[in-house]
């Protein structure tokens, strides 16, 4: 009989006294399958100790000093903070460049579309809470064009706020380099494909649920490019070249 | 200047609205509180919306800093609660259940492996851990908290969190042969 997970937890965390350590040895001196486990897992449990610390996107700055700017507002508290003349942006020419990035950016996130098993049954419209149940098939059709309702709802949502950062990149793009433009380019095509490709397979089935996930996360990740790219430009106009050289080579690695 | 009077100097600059002060702290801490929210939600794409959301609690939350602990500390307790509130809520939504965890957890013999465990396969194999045992996982084997802290933060028994490490790691075990 093999130990409790626990007991063997336990053991591949150092935690057992010596009697039930050498309980545990003396199994594993038997027993191949729980031997492998713990020298798995302890190779596991090794490695997870020494994972490398991710560098957030440069534009989570930009979304955040932006909520906060927006918070600070009303309140009136600290009225000097986030003065826009912060991080070069009192150039004019750059100043509207940030504004339109941040706010494209505060509109643009939040949309997921649950799946269909998970979304609540919301009652028909007009139906009173003492009302007969409505059948399952009649529940389902409402959810099914609910979901649809919804979708088209994002779609409108992110294609609108692709459209405002596509007219700033473009406006912008002769700061880049050809190499960088090229390697913009070609994420950009292979999004647009996916999305073409999503779009085809809702036409041909609505209600076709990876298709509409599929579309929204290549709506998504179109916008983290375009946000990207927009950074890019600021961080260029700024002269910050490590700031720029650490976007690009995120650029790079999305792309392989 | 010493951390704790670093930390002070932060406050005060920034309570007094000095831009510049939030955004060191900021530039302090974003990698590790980003990091953990990556693997704590399992994608970067909701790690990004946790990093902004733990960020925005941090300053309107700056004014009640006491000072019993450093301010990296109070940071990093704030995301691992702001974290777990965030999974929580989501499983409660999805009404994701873990039945799920059996599989893959047995103690059929696998295999040794050839190759050592790269970094990038752990860090995408974490991804793909259930809710439950990935929050438990990431707390105990990543983050390096005890078996009776992981219990008291998920709001389980410390067995419970116990187990819930053990599948973890069954788990990836699987997903890192396949």
């Amino acid at each position: 009989m093999h130990p409790s997970e626990e007991a063997l937890t336990d053991y591949i965390d150092g935690a057992l006294d010596a009697a039930a350590r050498a309980e545990i040895e003396r199994h594993l001196e038997t027993c191949v399958a729980c031997r492998r486990l713990v020298d798995d897992s302890r190779e596991i449990k090794t490695v997870a100790a020494s994972l490398d610390l991710r560098e957030p996107p440069i534009r989570s700055w930009m979304r955040l000093e932006r909520a906060i700017k927006l918070e600070a507002r009303p309140a009136g508290r600290g009225a000097a903070f986030w003065d826009a003349a912060r991080l070069g942006w009192a150039r004019p020419q750059l100043a509207w460049l940030a504004a339109a990035a941040v706010i494209l950016v505060a509109t643009a996130v939040g949309f997921k579309l649950l799946p269909r098993g998970a979304r609540p049954s919301a009652p028909a419209a007009g139906t009173q809470a003492n009302a007969p149940i409505v059948s399952d098939a009649a529940s389902a059709d409402a959810a099914a064009q609910s979901v649809e309702a919804e979708l088209r709802q994002a779609e409108d949502h992110y294609e609108k706020a692709i459209k405002g950062l596509e007219q700033i990149a473009n406006a912008e793009q002769d700061v880049f380099d050809p190499r960088t433009a090229a390697t913009l380019q070609k994420n950009l095509a292979v999004i647009d494909q996916a999305i073409s490709e999503s779009r085809a397979a809702l036409r041909a089935e609505p209600a076709n649920e990876p298709a509409q996930q599929s579309l929204l996360e290549s709506f998504k990740a179109k916008m983290a490019l375009l946000q990207d790219t927009v950074a890019l430009i600021n961080e260029m106009r700024k002269g910050n070249e490590a700031g720029a050289a650490r976007i690009v080579s995120g650029l790079k690695q999305k792309g392989d | 200047m010493n951390a704790e009077a670093a930390d002070a100097d932060i406050i005060a600059r920034t309570k007094a609205g000095d831009a510049d002060a939030f955004e060191a702290l900021y530039r302090r801490h974003a990698a590790r509180i980003y990091t953990l929210a990556c693997r704590m939600a399992g994608s970067a794409d909701d790690g990004e919306d946790l990093l902004q959301e733990i960020f925005l609690q941090v300053y309107r939350k700056l004014g009640s800093f006491k000072g019993d602990a450093a301010l990296g500390t109070w940071v990093y307790r704030l995301a691992v609660n702001h974290c777990l509130d965030y999974v929580r809520s989501r499983r409660a939504k999805m009404n994701k259940l873990t039945e799920t965890l059996d599989a893959d957890t047995s103690f059929e013999p696998h295999a040794p492996r050839e190759t050592p465990i790269a970094r990038l396969d752990l860090e995408r194999a974490i991804e793909r851990l259930p809710d439950g045992c990935r929050e438990a996982f990431v707390l105990h084997d990543v983050e390096g908290f005890d078996h009776k802290e992981v219990a008291g933060l998920l709001e389980i028994a410390e067995g419970t969190s116990k187990s819930q490490v053990f599948k973890a790691r069954a788990k990836l075990r699987g997903y890192l042969k396949k």
